[in-house]
């Protein structure tokens, strides 16, 4: 007792970053055991998918259909052929491919946000060697489904690539 | 001696005015040989001892020069060896010149050469090993072990300068496992969490610097820890103020407050890390609002004359705190 009462100074001082550690370990973690979204969703992967359009496939009346795309003019467009459909099962953080005969039997919400409330973002990516800081940058094939202050890594079969290579088509009801 | 002399005749000089009686300064002076002398050897950072620092670091950079222009010809054993072997060296070499007091201070330059060199090697060592080595998981990993190696050294040999590079490594760890444990989620945007954990590590170093001002032994490194600490809390407030569209008006309304709570703590702890970037933070957040509030509204000539008056209002402040507080009798 008499240690902590001569270097109560001390202490608190070392005690500041300890505590920042464990309330960003906290802020991190916590949320991901009491919050637990609940909808799927179906996403597409291909080169540089989300500068698109028209797009190889969109949802109508809550049903995905497959759009014929005519190559344009004078644009060197990729393919939009080798495009893959993925359901991203959000409890479980897996992603298995599926045909476009099985993506058609599903009941889409095409909307950004899922109806409780989630969405997926990209993340972000930031370098240097402290106290060098450097401006952090988008990490577009990094995945993370945000919402009700929790941030999950999404473990999506993308490729990485400075392009961004998935595009979320719709939460599955 | 001039400490002896100046006793001397402030000594005469109380009795010529009878403040003190024969008998008081006797009893002092028995009681003073009844004490015993705590010996503290108290090194204060001298131009030579700058001028080994600034030395090592010349070493540091020559050997991370070396390594730079050559990355793809050396082979790893040298890089390793001109690396990890030089800090592991410098270390043992640093040891060595410690155990003499006429080399004492020379043993500080090694021992700086070894904490820069030895995280590089470790960093050489990562590389070859197929890891991202810039990665924060990495980092950690780095600055875990260098903390761990100095706080045993520190155990060890007692010395003031291995508690220096324990806490900087720390704060090392501390920013490389935070954002490792961020990763790439966007809690909030990464330069302010940046500037949260600067505001973090800067009150905590001036709370460590106003713990060792109480220690003689460690005494000599509060003025360091005070200047970074100051420093680092200042500019981290003065950014999470924002600028223009991106203002935060909480920080904006909280920062003068900070700044004389900062310029009142120079005069409680008479610690002029305090004064100096205070003064200097007020000057820069006078130029800041000038710019942001009134060079649009009053112009820009009048916006710079009501500033530069502001700052010297500043600097006069400053000065007289000085003159009133710090300076010992």
């Amino acid at each position: 007792m008499g240690f902590i009462k001569k270097n109560i100074t001390l202490i608190v001082g070392i005690s500041i970053p300890i505590l920042m550690i464990l309330f960003v370990a906290a802020s991190i973690y916590l949320p991901g055991f009491f919050i637990h979204p609940k909808y799927n969703f179906l996403y597409a992967t291909g080169y540089d998918i989300a500068s698109c359009s028209p797009c190889l496939y969109s949802v109508e009346n809550h049903k995905l259909v497959r759009n014929t795309i005519n190559p344009s003019k004078g644009k060197s467009r990729p393919d939009q052929g080798d495009w893959r459909l993925h359901i991203c099962d959000v409890a479980k953080n897996e992603s298995k491919e599926i045909s476009f005969e099985e993506a058609r039997k599903l009941d889409l919400d095409p909307r950004q946000r899922s109806p409780d409330g989630f969405e997926v973002t990209y993340g972000s990516r930031s370098d240097g060697f402290p106290p060098f800081f450097f401006e952090s940058t988008w990490d577009y094939n990094n995945p993370y489904l945000k919402g009700h202050n929790l941030n999950k890594r999404l473990n999506l079969q993308v490729s990485p690539s400075y392009r961004v290579n998935f595009r979320v088509i719709g939460w599955i009801k | 001696m001039a400490t002896r002399s100046r006793a001397l005749q402030y000594i005469r000089t109380l009795a010529r005015q009878k403040t003190v009686t024969r008998d008081e300064l006797l009893k002092a002076f028995d009681s003073g040989l009844g004490e015993e002398l705590e010996e503290v050897p108290v090194h204060k950072l001298g131009v030579a001892e700058i001028l080994y620092y600034l030395g090592g670091g010349i070493v540091f950079f020559g050997i991370a020069i070396l390594l730079g222009q050559n990355w793809s010809t050396l082979s790893f054993e040298t890089k390793f060896l001109a690396t990890f072997g030089s800090g592991i060296a410098s270390y043992v070499v640093g040891l060595i010149f410690s155990r003499d007091a006429r080399t004492e201070s020379v043993s500080s330059a090694f021992h700086l050469i070894s904490a820069l060199a030895t995280p590089l090697g470790l960093w050489v060592v990562f590389d070859h090993a197929g890891f991202d080595a810039n990665s924060y998981g990495i980092q950690c990993l780095i600055s875990g072990a260098m903390l761990g190696s100095h706080l045993l050294s520190l155990a060890v040999f007692k010395k003031n300068l291995f508690i220096v590079f324990s806490i900087l490594f720390g704060a090392w760890l501390f920013f490389s496992l935070t954002s490792w444990m961020v990763g790439g989620a966007a809690l909030f945007r990464d330069w302010k969490f940046y500037m949260y954990r600067v505001l973090a590590a800067g009150t905590s170093f001036m709370l460590i610097g106003y713990a060792f001002s109480k220690n003689k032994r460690r005494a000599p490194l509060s003025g360091f820890f005070y200047s970074f600490g100051v420093f680092g809390f200042l500019a981290a407030a003065l950014a999470l103020g924002g600028w223009n569209h991106d203002k935060n008006v909480f920080w904006e309304l909280v920062y003068p407050g900070l700044i004389f709570a900062i310029l009142f703590l120079s005069v409680h702890t008479k610690a002029k890390a305090f004064l100096y970037w205070g003064t200097f933070f007020l000057m820069a957040y006078i130029l800041k609002i000038t710019s942001e509030h009134f060079s649009t509204g009053l112009g820009w000539p009048l916006a710079l004359v009501i500033a530069g008056l502001a700052m010297i209002a500043a600097g006069y402040m400053a000065l007289s705190i000085k003159k009133k507080y710090l300076y010992s009798e």
